[in-house]
């Protein structure tokens, strides 16, 4: 028998590449124009993606009671699958293209050797699924922390973002110091204008279950959207007609089981009656390689069954009795009973109750934040709260005419403001630590926080204070005095003090507009209505 | 040379200097020019104009560097950064004057881009032909500053590289060295951790004037900031005064600016810190000043 592959197979394999290419790329771009580029509001919705991600649009809408117009759009991406089948994972899915990259390096350097009849089961994804929506109910939201979008992104903002601001720096000053002053100018005059954030806390947890993530696609192709990604299994229930159907001609098969082994996702195209038509992302791998051209996807109206996957009443029901027990241990923290001084939050950002609900920790402020003041969580929130944002004025303050973190929340934690109304948002209080501050305590002249506040008139007054020095002089200096009321809690004077280790001045949450009892100074009722 | 040619060559440029109008001739020129009117660009060329033009400062082939003072994102009309019309005007005239480059650069306070977009001062310079520069944290480079307090600090290579620098702060208050003018505009050409020179701000300012010596001092008036300074934050917070100062005399041109809010130039620290360490005169009665309006 003549043996050919297909040829059709072949360039549509190669056109799912490209797509996975451009989604990839149009991904990325987005995230290199999530930064100030010189107006205030920005152009694009660069956190469209996000949109369209009904795994986060149900989570984030069952924990909140609340629904966000544009995660509508996600709609579409169900609708495509229950017609389609899981083309999104594999044609369009960024994450997917990262993973499905890496394995194919993976594959040719040998590392990754794909066994054959791998029963290996594909459940996991399933079962976190539903974890993560029966805590939704309990209001905790988890879809951020294995949602495929929320992981890229953070993953980037906080891992990729600092890794390429030094690639710029390093090779600019390389550049420098090789006598190539105008590279090395573009370099860091590029820099500043992509305005890559530097530092982060606890990068080191993000960064390495990154690349664990990706490493893992040397054990099992496309690791991650076979066994982990809770997207995945959601649009795999949703699944339904998957109009494209797999079909083996029989004259031309040769069981050689080359398109079982290869298959990205383990759907197991041979035996034909195996096929799992929901774990199947339309990679077209079966039908490129296959020796004898005999593997094809006609166009047929019947609906399929979810196969392969024991979701059996019993499992299921044990998962998420699992899930009730899990769920309220985000709970159980004293957080819930009093706020927190170190959790600010970023201006427009919800009642922490609401916030909780619905950030999905995909560090988009995070990557926008232009003083890189906004840092993932860990232990200032709770244990809801880890990768939640929060202001830390040490790192970056809150830069007075910025509301860009507002802007491109995708799921509105953070209420979209606009600038008038941003520089009135309280989020915090400033307060001078007497014992650190040079005029109270050294007898030295410093007014450094006073004149960087940028309320009008200052939050930060002066006083004349007047300090016994061990030589029995009594020096007399201005010294800082916080207007409570004025102060709108944005960090610059903690993060410009000079006593750099343990700032003499420091912000707190207290004060904070979106929360009604983290309050110090009583509002009589229909005067100075909190914004 | 001959003691014939050298004869020669004196009684030649004696008769020149004798001659010539008076845009060569360095004695009758004044040290300080004020200018005032409606228009920032019209007042910076005028005042220019009566110190003998901006050919007397930056030759043929210069390498330029201007530096106003673009450290807050804040509006022209907070007059917290030197006015775009102000530091376009100075561009275009380093050009007229032959300039090779003009860069136009502060180490800015709040996040670099909003400072240099919202002050209007990158588009202005920019249209203007300038190169507008980002400081770059690489370029610091650890000087010897030589100063009385502050021996070594880390200054922007870039301030080292050119063959003329141009000063052109705003006018505003400050609480602690009362104004900042010129010599405290030097604090946005120094990296390093520039907040503790506040300790001793006037001997600061005093030993970074001395070392970077600009060619020429532009002070604008054109609206000062009287109160919440160094960075307003509202317009009520600043006056219209309509009028430059431009000099050679960097301590001259503080005293001046030091008038617009009604004090007595020896009631400011730094200036007579400078005057004693000889970098200028702050009594203005000893100055040679021209005023015009325009």
């Amino acid at each position: 028998m003549k043996r050919e592959k297909s040829k059709k197979y072949f360039w549509l394999q190669k056109l799912r590449v490209l797509s996975q290419i451009i989604f990839f790329s149009l991904f990325f771009i987005l995230f290199l124009k999530t930064h100030y580029a010189g107006e205030d509001y920005l152009q694009t919705t660069v956190e469209r993606y996000f949109h369209f991600d009904p795994f986060l649009a149900l989570t984030t809408i069952i924990a909140s009671r609340m629904v966000l117009a544009a995660l509508w759009l996600s709609g579409i991406t169900l609708l495509v699958t229950l017609l389609f089948g899981r083309f999104v994972c594999g044609w369009v899915c960024p994450l997917g293209a990262l993973h499905q990259f890496f394995s194919f390096l993976f594959k040719k350097t040998r590392w990754l050797r794909p066994e054959k009849d791998d029963r290996m089961s594909l459940g996991p994804k399933y079962f976190i699924l539903i974890i993560v929506l029966i805590a939704a109910v309990f209001t905790v939201n988890l879809a951020g922390y294995l949602d495929p979008l929320s992981f890229l992104y953070r993953s980037f903002a906080v891992y990729v973002s600092p890794v390429l601001n030094q690639i710029f720096s390093q090779s600019g000053s390389l550049a420098y110091s090789a006598g190539l002053k105008s590279v090395g100018q573009g370099l860091g005059q590029t820099l500043e204008n992509l305005a890559f954030n530097s530092v982060f806390q606890n990068a080191l947890l993000i960064g390495l279950l990154f690349l664990a993530a990706l490493l893992l696609n040397a054990w099992k192709e496309r690791f991650w959207c076979r066994y982990l990604c809770p997207t995945g299994a959601l649009l795999g229930l949703f699944s339904r007609f998957n109009l494209f159907k797999l079909k083996i001609d029989p004259d031309k098969c040769i069981n050689c089981h080359l398109c079982s082994i290869q298959c990205e996702t383990n759907a197991r195209p041979y035996p034909i009656d195996e096929w799992r038509s929901s774990e199947c992302v339309y990679c077209e791998t079966c039908a490129a390689i296959c020796p004898t051209a005999a593997i094809s996807f006609p166009w047929r109206w019947q609906a399929e069954k979810i196969k392969g996957v024991d979701l059996s009443r019993r499992k299921v029901l044990l998962t998420s009795l699992t899930a009730l027990l899990v769920a309220p241990i985000f709970k159980i923290t004293s957080h819930r009973k009093r706020a927190y001084p170190a959790l600010i939050r970023p201006p427009g950002a919800l009642p922490e109750e609401k916030f909780l609900a619905k950030c999905v920790k995909c560090g988009e402020c995070m990557k926008v934040c232009p003083t890189n003041g906004l840092q993932p969580a860990l232990t200032e929130a709770g244990p809801e709260g880890i990768w939640t944002p929060v202001l830390v004025p040490r790192i970056g303050y809150c830069e007075y005419y910025c509301s860009l973190c507002s802007q491109v929340c995708p799921t509105g934690a953070i209420r979209e403001l606009t600038i008038e109304e941003k520089t009135k948002v309280k989020i915090g209080t400033a307060w001078i630590n007497k014992n650190r501050c040079l005029p109270y305590a050294l007898g030295k002249p410093c007014i450094v926080c006073e004149e960087h506040c940028p309320v009008s008139p200052k939050a930060i007054q002066l006083v004349r204070v007047e300090t016994l020095t061990p030589e029995g002089k009594v020096v007399s200096n201005l010294a800082p005095f916080v207007n409570v009321d004025a102060c709108i809690g944005c960090g610059i004077c903690e993060n410009k003090c000079v006593v750099v280790d343990e700032p003499a001045i420091r912000v707190s949450s207290i004060g904070e507009h979106r929360s009604e009892k983290n309050r110090l100074t009583l509002q009589v009722i229909g005067e100075n209505e909190p914004q | 040379m001959e003691r014939r040619d050298f004869i020669k060559t004196l009684l030649l440029s004696g008769l020149a200097v004798k001659f010539t109008p008076e845009i060569f001739s360095q004695t009758t020129l004044p040290e300080l020019s004020v200018a005032e009117g409606d228009s920032p660009a019209v007042i910076t060329k005028e005042a220019l104009k009566a110190l003998g033009g901006m050919k007397r400062f930056v030759g043929r082939g210069d390498k330029v560097l201007i530096k106003p003072n673009i450290g807050w994102d804040r509006t022209p009309e907070m007059a917290a950064c030197t006015n775009p019309e102000v530091v376009k005007a100075l561009v275009e005239m380093a050009f007229e004057a032959g300039a090779k480059e003009v860069i136009v650069m502060d180490h800015t306070i709040n996040q670099p881009k909003r400072c240099y977009i919202r002050s209007g001062i990158q588009n202005a310079a920019k249209e203007a032909g300038a190169k507008v520069l980002f400081a770059e944290e690489q370029r610091l480079k650890k000087v010897a500053l030589k100063g009385e307090w502050l021996k070594e600090w880390e200054v922007f290579q870039d301030f080292l590289e050119v063959d003329k620098i141009i000063n052109a702060p705003v006018a505003k208050v400050h609480s602690l060295s009362k104004v900042t003018l010129g010599m405290k505009n030097w604090l946005g050409a120094i990296g390093g951790s520039r907040n503790q020179l506040h300790q001793k701000i006037d001997q600061a300012m005093v030993d970074l004037a001395a070392f970077f010596k600009p060619t020429l001092t532009v002070l604008d008036g054109y609206r000062i900031l009287f109160r919440n300074g160094p960075q307003g934050g509202r317009t009520s917070d600043t006056k219209l005064m309509k009028t430059v100062v431009a000099g050679t005399d960097p301590v001259a041109v503080d005293a001046y600016g030091a008038t617009f809010f009604d004090y007595k130039p020896q009631e400011l620290l730094f200036l007579k810190l400078a005057q004693d360490r000889g970098l200028g005169k702050f009594e203005l009665e000893k100055v040679k000043i021209e005023k015009r309006k325009v």
